[in-house]
């Protein structure tokens, strides 16, 4: 007997949903082994989770705080993924967005508020753009992979904001412990309908990100160059800008993450200002297939599952790490899920084939 | 030769890829020591077929029978441990290692291997198949026919007895062609056996005891090569009669449109690529470029169409120089120039996604506002499906899903639709069938009829000769000469592609 | 989009059928006796060290008032707005109390307890007070000079390392009061500080004590949450004065005492008195006194004679008639801060921004 790992044909969206629901099963049944195993009951506690992220207004209000960040995100990587530009630096451009956006919070909170924070959304903007902008020069002038580059910019941005909060920012009123202050009420996004109008921001943005990347000639630019960079200076596609532009976007949108995050949740700057956020909107990028609509379902369903394993485990004392490991387990099989559309296994057994043969 | 025993026997193979038949109860035998070619149009089953017996497929159903037993063959490792081996279009060679050290890749186990042992093995099998390969050459120092006799000598090493050749002329120079020849005759003396796919007609006849054509999954039928000739396998394969013959359309103007002199590129390591390359070409004349492959044909196509940086020369179109101009520039500017490159996926066309979608990529520069506009490229789209009867499930179908010959319709009909002056054409019958490459034949002259001038790049020196006005030979990036089509002879084609200059250029 | 539309319904839909036929498992009307309490930590209960100090005594408070309340923890809980989902979390799952454990959480606390008025929030370590919020702690810096006294008696170097996490009030209270306790045995003794800036980061911890132990301390002392220091000290062959619980598991070899925290004392007395309506916003201050405060039992590494050192002054303590910060005390320039006689206020103390002589290291 023998295992192989065999390409797969195209297959079709319904086979492809399938693969998918039935990956979700497995990740159930494995999960329910393992709570099992804590002594639990894993009907109560799936039944648990959606309760805790679903079962009431305010637990709703939290879902959507959190895919807020996440689905924002996950548009800013999607633009750069479309290009096949590996940018894995979106921690680096939501906490230089955050930073940017924090400049002005701490030191013009005398504005107006409508004028303060459309300020801080576009110093947001600006900054993740500019740390978007650095890799792309660095591709398209050196040559060199960007995957590293935003991967080590992120430690950059990081440190610096650290230094910051340790240092010149640090607030004088926090006897020593190291904190930026607090945003005055001029620098906090307002709420509307329970949650903060970040929700209005992120909505917004999957529509125009939806239009940009389908409608407009710079999102069928991107394409193109994502496809084949053969192809797109064949058509006549400026290489150099369509990499910059597409760039400060998906840095700008990620930046705009940290404006958001800055003001409406944290109210000041903290180095923990993600919350891995840029990381994680990576996998909901990619499970939303890089499409905006897909996107939005992709990260909602990821918001209801970090809420409700946050709930289950004061709900049934589940430690933080039992809490994580479900996380994981359901990523895992979805994830890998992705392997089975493209791929099949072929068990080689000749007493196997030779039953299937005589039953024809 | 009558006692000649069955080497390899296929019988009633089916295979089906989700709802397509690609081999439908296919029936192939071959003997012990001979050349059988396999021979059908693109989409007939042959590479199906073929995959199966080297194990890279698993047939759904029938039977494989090797010197007269029953094998299952589930890899290539099987395969190869049954006697088949295979030797697919694209080398499956590391280049950055020796001859020896490709040879021994991945196929002794255990930690050390002894060179030395093996290395005189080597010696022997080379001395009895007369293959005539260095064992210290790295790859990426050898020539396209250097590396498949190396891909030969791998798959020999590895224990075949039967071996599979998967169109191994398309890469080769004639005089490349010949070797191999010489190669597989000697393959047979020693009683191994040689399935050789290809829809060469003039190679089969010359090298294939039998023939066995397959036409769309189907087994047609098996023949002779005394007792059959071009004509009746060619219908067999296409199914209805078919005129072979490729038409030359008489010359209509004298009228100089395009000038090229002194074209000198460099490549990224400094060397020139381009050297000093000067020719006229006039209304409607198809002039073909002739030379090995990698002697600058793709970087004079790029250059012309603005894709590959020139060093010095300049480039007169209808009295402009389009030297240093990009791309965008042509297209909006309204040069009339066409590139039909050699990549059609890779650069052409971008696979994933739809023909509407590719034809936007030439007509998006044009449309004003910030928006694409795809009505009007979807109602083109329709249009070419139409006038070049294109075969495709719809115009949102990803073009990758589209059979080779129209993926290149596709492509000629979007460039052919901003009726270009000047069309440049890399390869643009490669691997396509026989009749594909009649009806694009056919496109060519009808343009040519217009009075577009037409660069004509190709392999196929039958087609060069038949189809050109003039043929142009390129050799490591010089014009080696330009001579007449109707009298050039293949022999002086080769030889020029070798390097040697042309004595009497007749322009 | 259609599409998408039709597969966001129908999921939304199930989801609600599931939540909508099934009883939560802790929603049950017939638990209305039961006070529902929650913990946030900063740490895991499992740290052996701070949070598990609060955990143990979350425990005695489950075992002391038994069926009458229910306790719900969250462990791992950063100090930003994440603290404050938490806590909001636990109101919407009914919690009436909310104890937490870490002075980066003050602020959030703050805000969560002044939108939600009808619940208690008890804060630890801080300094905030508002009509249903208040703070506890103590003073550990009771143990802690007991703990220098071990130390200074141990030392041969003279050089004392201590591993330190903000330098915040708190921390250098009782970095001082450490070096008090050292000095009052060994005057020639000095304490060298190193900041880390974490609570709870175990490798980052260890290398701060591994760097104090390059500049040839023999003793590593810790306001940390973990045993990091102490497998440092362990590793060298130096010896340790633990933090929280008794650490020497992670260090049998080096390990010789630790200030205790024994907060169950204190939970018990605070969830008596909201249940009998007694509670009011004072802030907790325990000492060694109330027993909230205690030094682990001194192990075999100790040195000769620390025991009976230590006894003398614990017996002070408890009697309520030793004062750590008793003057004169000097800081790290020699001059007289708190003359002969007199002594630093509380007040002063939760504001504490100096030194005392024999600390070797800044606050910046």
């Amino acid at each position: 007997m023998q295992f192989r790992i065999v390409k797969k044909a195209e297959i079709g969206k319904k086979k492809r949903a399938l693969i998918f629901l039935g990956s979700i099963f497995a990740a159930l049944f494995v999960s329910g082994l393992f709570l099992a195993f804590l002594k639990l009951n894993p009907f109560q506690v799936y039944i648990a989770m959606l309760q805790g992220s679903l079962g009431s207004a305010y637990r709703i209000e939290q879902t959507i705080i959190y895919a807020i960040p996440l689905l924002i995100t996950s548009l800013g990587v999607a633009i750069a993924f479309k290009m096949k530009f590996w940018n894995i630096g979106a921690e680096g451009q939501i906490l230089m967005g955050a930073f940017l956006a924090s400049y002005f919070a701490l030191n013009y909170s005398h504005l107006p508020r409508p004028l303060l924070l459309l300020i801080m959304f576009l110093a947001g903007f600006v900054g993740g753009a500019l740390w978007g902008i650095i890799p792309a020069l660095f591709k398209t002038k050196w040559g060199t992979n960007e995957t590293i580059i935003t991967l080590m910019m992120n430690y950059v941005a990081l440190k610096w904001v650290v230094y910051l909060q340790y240092g010149p920012w640090k607030d004088p009123n926090a006897s020593g412990f190291p904190r930026i202050a607090n945003f005055a009420e001029s620098a906090v996004l307002p709420e509307l309908m329970g949650v903060h109008v970040g929700w209005i921001i992120a909505v917004l943005l999957t529509i125009l990100v939806y239009f940009f990347l389908n409608k407009s000639k710079k999102g069928f630019e991107i394409a193109v160059l994502g496809e084949s960079v053969n192809t797109a200076r064949y058509a006549g596609v400026n290489i150099f800008s369509t990499v910059v532009l597409a760039m400060v976007l998906s840095g700008g949108i990620c930046g705009i993450v940290g404006f958001i995050e800055a003001s409406a949740v944290e109210q000041t700057l903290t180095k923990d200002i993600t919350g891995g956020v840029g990381f994680t909107a990576i996998i909901t990028a990619w499970l939303g297939a890089l499409k905006p609509q897909w996107i939005v379902l992709a990260s909602t369903l990821f918001a209801i599952l970090i809420q409700g394993s946050s709930y289950i485990q004061s709900a049934f004392g589940v430690s933080t790490y039992s809490a994580q490991l479900l996380e994981a387990i359901v990523l895992f099989f979805v994830l890998g899920s992705d392997f089975f559309t493209r791929y099949k296994l072929i068990i080689d057994c000749p007493i196997l084939s030779r039953i299937k043969e005589s039953g024809k | 030769m009558a006692d000649r025993s069955v080497h390899v026997a296929m019988k009633n193979i089916t295979k089906t890829f989700g709802s397509v038949i690609a081999t439908d109860h296919m029936n192939l035998e071959v003997e012990k020591g001979e050349i059988h070619a396999l021979l059908g149009e693109n989409g007939a089953g042959k590479s199906t077929l073929m995959n199966m017996l080297s194990g890279i497929y698993i047939p759904d159903s029938g039977q494989i029978f090797i010197d007269g037993r029953e094998t299952r063959v589930t890899s290539p490792r099987d395969a190869l441990k049954a006697g088949v081996g295979m030797i697919h279009q694209h080398f499956k060679l590391v280049e950055v290692l020796t001859s020896l050290e490709n040879i021994l890749l991945g196929y002794k186990t255990g930690l050390f291997v002894k060179k030395k042992d093996q290395k005189v093995k080597l010696q022997r099998l080379m001395e009895r198949f007369q293959l005539d390969v260095d064992l210290d050459r790295y790859v990426y120092d050898m020539s396209v026919g250097e590396k498949q006799t190396l891909e030969i000598l791998k798959t020999l090493y590895r224990g075949a007895r039967i071996l599979i050749l998967d169109e191994p002329t398309a890469v080769l120079t004639p005089q490349e062609t010949l070797k191999l020849f010489k190669i597989m005759r000697r393959m047979k003396e020693q009683d191994c056996s040689v399935i050789f796919i290809s829809h060469k007609m003039n190679e089969v006849m010359e090298i294939a005891d039998r023939i066995t054509v397959l036409r769309k999954g189907q087994t047609i039928a098996t023949l002779k090569k005394e007792s059959t000739n071009p004509q009746e396998l060619t219908e067999l394969m296409v199914g209805r009669p078919v005129d072979l013959s490729i038409k030359r359309v008489p010359r209509v103007s004298d009228k100089v449109v395009f000038q090229v002199k002194h074209l000198t590129a460099e490549n990224e390591e400094k060397v020139e690529v381009l050297k000093d390359i000067s020719f006229n070409m006039v209304q409607g004349e198809i002039l073909g470029v002739a030379g090995i492959a990698g002697s600058g044909q793709k970087e004079l196509c790029e250059a012309l169409a603005g894709l590959y940086p020139i060093k010095k020369g300049e480039i007169l179109f209808k009295g402009e120089d389009l030297a240093g101009k990009s791309p965008k520039e042509f297209i909006t500017r309204g040069i009339s120039m066409s590139f039909i490159p050699e990549d059609r996926l890779g650069m052409g066309l971008v696979a994933n996604m739809d023909m509407v979608d590719n034809i936007l990529l030439k007509q998006y520069h044009h449309s004003k506002g910030i928006g694409v506009k795809r009505k009007p490229a979807a109602a083109k789209a329709r249009e070419i499906i139409k006038k070049l009867e294109i075969h495709t499930p719809g115009i949102r179908e990803p073009i990758k899903n589209l059979s080779g010959g129209n993926i290149q319709k596709v492509l000629l009909g979007r460039e052919l639709d901003s009726h270009p002056e000047l069309l440049i054409t890399a390869y643009p019958v490669r691997g396509l069938d026989i009749n594909t490459c009649l009806k694009i034949y056919d496109i060519l002259n009808e343009e040519k009829k217009k009075g577009v001038a037409i660069l004509y790049i190709a392999e196929d020196l039958d087609s060069l000769l038949g189809l050109c006005d003039r043929i142009m030979v390129i050799s490591n990036g010089e014009i080696t000469g330009i001579v007449d089509a109707r009298q050039a002879t293949k022999e002086q084609l080769g030889l020029m592609m070798l390097g040697n200059k042309e004595v009497d250029h007749a322009v | 989009m259609k599409r998408v539309l039709t597969i966001l319904l129908s999921i939304t839909l199930v989801l609600a059928l599931a939540v909508g036929c099934s009883q939560a498992p802790d929603q049950g009307q017939d638990q209305q006796e039961k006070m529902k309490i929650g913990f946030v930590y900063i740490g895991s209960a499992t740290d052996a060290g701070y949070t598990y100090a609060h955990d143990q005594g979350r425990l005695m408070l489950e075992q002391e008032l038994g069926d009458r309340v229910e306790t719900v923890i969250k462990e791992n809980v950063p100090e930003t707005q994440e603290c404050e989902k938490v806590m909001t979390d636990m109101i919407d799952q009914g919690c009436k109390v909310i104890f937490a454990n870490s002075f980066g959480f003050q602020e959030y606390v703050k805000r969560v307890a002044e939108a939600n008025p009808e619940i208690i929030f008890l804060h630890c370590s801080g300094s905030i007070q508002g009509p249903n919020y208040s703070n506890y702690f103590g003073s550990i810096e009771e143990a802690r000079y007991l703990s220098g006294i071990v130390a200074g008696m141990k030392t041969q170097t003279n050089k004392i390392g201590y591993v330190a996490a903000y330098n915040i009030p708190e921390v250098i209270r009782g970095i001082n009061a450490f070096t008090l306790g050292v000095r009052s045995v060994n005057p020639e003794a000095v304490v060298k500080v190193m900041w880390t800036n974490t609570w709870f980061d175990p490798a980052k911890e260890k290398d701060a004590a591994v760097a104090l132990l390059d500049q040839g301390v023999d003793i590593i002392a810790q306001h940390q949450d973990t045993t990091g220091p102490q497998v440092a000290a362990e590793e060298r062959g130096c010896w340790s004065i633990g933090y929280n619980a008794d650490m020497s598991n992670a260090a049998p070899k080096a390990y010789m005492t630790a200030p205790l925290w024994n907060w169950g004392a204190y939970y018990v007395e605070a969830v008596k008195s909201i249940m009998d309506g007694t509670w009011t916003n004072e802030p907790y201050w325990g000492t060694m006194k109330d027993g909230l405060i205690d030094l682990a039992p001194l192990t075999e590494v100790a040195p000769e004679g620390a025991q009976e050192a230590v006894t003398k002054i614990q017996d002070q303590m408890k009697a309520g008639s030793f004062d750590v910060f008793a003057g004169p005390l000097k800081d790290q320039s020699g001059q007289v801060v708190v003359p002969e006689g007199s002594t630093v206020s509380l007040e002063d103390q939760l504001a504490m921004k100096w030194f005392v002589e024999g600390v070797e290291g800044k606050i910046d």
